[in-house]
């Protein structure tokens, strides 16, 4: 009841406290994609993930009712870094749905101006425009030395003129956000001075881009002012900035912090990066300028993932305002190499058969040494409870049913074949030429009619996943590689099922090369029913890589159907490995050969992977045009289907 | 054939590359996404070399007897037909076979002797073997964008031919062409080709294939013609480029972005 009571009185003051617009907002989930295009379109960097921003305290002036009702402490801001464009999570700051979806749309173009290739789009007149307002509002100043307030006004202001200028499509619309944006911010007049002038001077700096270079400077007890809903909050570092403080290298371990992505409640944070000074312990204070009023500590806790998913620690996380990444030098436990124990035998999946010996390549000795591998095919076992029969799993479905409408349309339908011995019509080609072959003393052809039938794709494939230990690693809060591997191949047996394409899924693991582990999780004589689903539902990630030998099995199961053509498609999570001396360059070259002998029995192999790092070594594995890098984890199962479409179309 | 020169823009050297070949006898492969050219400069060249020209439009049905030819009953008698490759033997001029890698394998059987320097034509079923007059050229096109491991150009077959790259023109090129093409007025052609080269960073991420300068040509056209130019990217381009609601959503913010609205 107090709860009860408790929220009524808050949605009451909040609503009274005013600034928003409930049944004008637009949420960031309802319009990410469009925006995504749109940013990216405009010239944004294509690699930028799109996220939700932080609610970050600015400190102005609030009223009296928006204090007691503790709304508008903190306000979400877009904003970008190296790797992210965050947008507020909902906006409903102006009076209408269709003025919110605007400004969305409109921190995305500006977000997407600041590129080089973007000013190489501009004509002369324009240039010469964004050179002068670039010289006035920066002069010689050194951008570094500013402070973050100023950087924001002037970047801002050069975006907007950019932006306007390359698309001036967009004055009509930035006139309509600019009324409403002005129609809701505070009256200079009824601030005190400094803070007036200051209002003033941003509004100003809003309709005539390019114009204000400095506020006055705030007196000791003056309130900042209002955020700028129209401004980022902080853009990715320009070139310049990039180049002089030698930020570039670290984006990419940047992205690797992935915060939690439950659709509404998904929150960022705000990352920063620590030093990890051992002989320090204790307290540490970081404030940013920005974090005026707010005091974040940084108590030295690791919360390392790999260790033991810590369910507590999505929520721990929910409460901070800032997280602290740290670099020590210590490595990630799945880096570190020792003999894991195996499964005993009772708990293990059933092996099928007393291990098959695979040949494997010394890169060393340029030989193929016989016998050097033995592989085991393992099952799970019929009472298994883990891998009981399950139907495919309902966050699925939706995606399932979009995939056999898709393919459905991939299977070729009944058409008619040509110079048939027997069929229903008469070829009148075939007719005709057996009449002339008659005629000039050869012999005819009997094959003279058509016949409609359904012509079979002639394809079969076979998947094969990487189930090994690196694919324990997590990518979100919610899942792990092999989710994600567990997923695509969930949906892809789907999709496949829709082609009427002959297909089978395995998966893979080693522990050096006496046991190499072969999962058969749906074979081709099999059905895709819910047996072979809850066999590819227990997966569980394993050991190590031995690509190479999980290939030449493979292909020598591939190479036993009778259809014109064979895929061979991996998924895979980074590089051959194994605890021997597989590793590195003897791990390439093995899977290298793997690939170019499969190729002579006439399959193709093909590798879709999420390792980033992939495109450096994957060519030589695969040559140029056999593998795909996918970038986001997430997208895979999702993907993996289309792509199979797109290579076998 | 018509005596009219077709309009054609030059992006860089194709130009005189194409004579170079022409002059040598060797056979030419164009690559390059949809739209962007490829069938309108061998339709130039022809005019230009005063070549009669026969295009032939691969499918995945086509077979080596479709391009050679085949016998037909007439008068109670069998009469032989050339096929457009024969005929463009027999003839000279050029052979232009668009999409290649449509057709089928059997193609290559009769595609290899021609195109090295043999130059020579075997017809089985009248037991003939032509030999390519010199004023016979091959040219072939196929476009490379998609990665498919089911279709693709053989080595040998690729290797006998001299290859040209074609991709999208650049801006101000491009413009020009839509002002040649469509005698739009030049803001038109710049505002249409900003939104190109907008939508043509999206490839392979959002979009499958990259706007080509032939659908700029149809939305030029249509808002000649009247239509609001919105409208007009919306059918013309943005429609033709996606079936996803959403992304056709977010290349209308473009088009709006540059139109204004």
């Amino acid at each position: 009841m107090e709860e009860y009571v408790g929220k009524l009185w808050h949605r009451l003051v909040t609503r009274a406290a005013g600034g928003h617009y409930p049944e004008a907002a637009v949420k960031l989930k309802d319009i990410d994609r469009v925006a995504g295009v749109f940013f990216r379109a405009l010239g944004g960097d294509p690699g930028l993930r799109l996220a939700a921003a932080t609610a970050d305290a600015h400190g102005a002036r609030r009223s009296f009712l928006s204090r007691l009702a503790g709304s508008d402490e903190r306000i979400p801001r877009a904003r970008m870094d190296e790797s992210t464009l965050r947008l507020p999570i909902m906006l409903d700051v102006l009076p209408e749905r269709s003025l919110n979806r605007e400004l969305y749309l409109w921190l995305a173009a500006l977000a997407a101006a600041q590129h080089e290739q973007e000013f190489a789009q501009l004509d002369q007149a324009a240039r010469e425009r964004l050179r002068s307002a670039h010289a006035a509002l920066f002069g010689n100043e050194d951008p570094a030395a500013l402070d973050a307030g100023t950087l924001e006004l002037r970047h801002n202001q050069l975006a907007t003129l950019c932006t306007l200028l390359r698309w001036p499509g967009l004055q009509a619309r930035y006139q309509r956000l600019l009324a409403a944006v002005l129609a809701v911010r505070p009256d200079p007049a009824r601030l005190p001075q400094v803070e007036g002038e200051r209002e003033r001077l941003i509004c100003q700096a809003m309709r005539e881009p390019g114009s204000v270079r400095q506020l006055p400077p705030l007196p000791a007890k003056g309130m900042p002012h209002q955020p700028v809903q129209l401004w980022l909050g902080a853009f990715s570092a320009s070139p310049e900035l990039i180049l002089a403080s030698g930020q570039g290298a670290e984006a990419e371990s940047n992205a690797e912090f992935r915060p939690d992505d439950k659709e509404d409640q998904r929150q960022a944070h705000r990352v920063e990066r620590v030093q990890d000074e051992p002989e320090k312990h204790g307290l540490t204070l970081a404030t940013t300028i920005e974090n005026i009023l707010s005091v974040a500590e940084f108590i030295k806790v690791k919360r390392s993932t790999d260790d033991e998913p810590d369910d507590n620690a999505a929520d721990a996380a929910a409460s901070m305002e800032q997280l602290a990444l740290m670099r020590n030098e210590e490595r990630i436990a799945s880096k570190v190499r020792f003999d894991l124990d195996l499964p005993s035998a009772a708990e293990d999946d059933v092996v099928l058969g007393e291990g098959i010996p695979l040949p494997e390549w010394d890169y060393r000795k340029q030989l193929l040494r016989e016998d050097h591998v033995r592989l085991q095919e393992l099952r799970a076992a019929a009472s298994d409870p883990r891998a009981a029969p399950c139907p495919l799993p309902e966050p699925l479905r939706r995606t399932a049913r979009h995939l056999h409408r898709q393919f459905a349309a991939l299977q070729p339908g009944r058409r008619w074949l040509k110079g048939r011995v027997d069929g229903t019509e008469l070829d009148v080609d075939a007719v005709v030429r057996a009449a002339t072959d008659r005629a000039t003393g050869q012999h005819p052809s009997d094959q003279l009619y058509l016949s409609l039938e359904k012509r079979e794709r002639d394809l079969s494939c076979l998947a094969l996943a990487d189930l090994s230990l690196s694919t324990d690693a997590w990518i979100s809060s919610e899942a792990r590689i092999i989710d994600v591997i567990r997923d695509s191949l969930l949906l892809f047996g789907e999709a496949l099922m829709a082609t009427g394409d002959r297909f089978a899924l395995c998966g893979f693991s080693s522990v050096k090369r006496s046991n190499v582990r072969f999962h058969r999780l749906k074979d081709f004589e099999q059905r895709f029913d819910d047996s072979a689903r809850g066999r590819i539902m227990a997966i569980k990630p394993g050991y190590y890589t031995r690509l190479g030998a999980a290939i030449r099995h493979a292909s020598n199961i591939l190479e036993k159907q009778a259809t014109g053509r064979r895929v061979l498609l991996i998924l895979s999570d980074g590089k051959p490995n194994d605890l021997d001396l597989y590793d590195g360059r003897y791990g390439i070259e093995d899977t290298r050969v793997a690939v170019i002998e499969a190729r002579s029995k006439g399959i193709i192999p093909f590798c879709v992977t999420i390792d980033r790092e992939g495109a450096s070594y994957l060519p030589h594995l695969f040559g140029p045009g056999g593998y795909a890098v996918i970038r986001d984890p997430a997208e895979l199962p999702a993907r993996l289907p289309l792509f199979y479409a797109q290579i076998t179309r | 054939m018509t005596s009219a020169i077709p309009f054609y823009q030059a992006a860089g050297n194709e130009i005189e590359i194409f004579e170079h070949a022409w002059k040598n006898r060797l056979p030419l492969l164009i690559k390059g996404p949809t739209g962007c050219g490829k069938t309108r400069f061998v339709a130039y060249m022809a005019a230009r070399l005063g070549l009669p020209l026969h295009t032939v439009a691969c499918h995945d049905d086509l077979t080596a007897a479709d391009l050679v030819g085949r016998h037909l009953i007439g008068d109670g008698k069998t009469v032989w037909c050339d096929g457009p490759l024969t005929r463009a033997v027999r003839e000279g001029g050029i052979c232009y076979l668009d999409e290649v890698v449509e057709a089928r394998k059997d193609t290559t059987v009769v595609l290899h002797p021609l195109a090295d320097d043999r130059r020579l034509l075997p017809i089985d079923r009248t037991g003939e073997l032509l030999e390519a007059p010199p004023g016979f050229m091959l040219v072939v096109s196929y476009n490379p964008g998609y990665q498919n491991l089911l279709k693709g150009m053989k080595p040998s077959t690729r290797q006998r031919f001299v290859s040209l790259r074609f991709d999208f023109p650049r801006p101000e090129q491009e413009q020009a062409i839509l002002i040649g093409e469509t005698d739009c007025p030049p803001d038109l052609a710049k505002r249409l080709v900003a939104i190109a080269s907008a939508l043509r960073a999206l490839k392979d991420r959002d979009l499958e294939e990259a706007a080509s300068t032939r659908l700029l040509i149809y939305a030029a056209l249509l808002v000649k013609d009247g239509l609001d130019p919105v409208e007009a990217c919306r059918v013309g381009i943005i429609e033709s480029l996606t079936d996803d609601i959403e992304v056709a959503e977010g290349l209308m913010e473009v088009v709006a972005a540059t139109f204004g609205r």
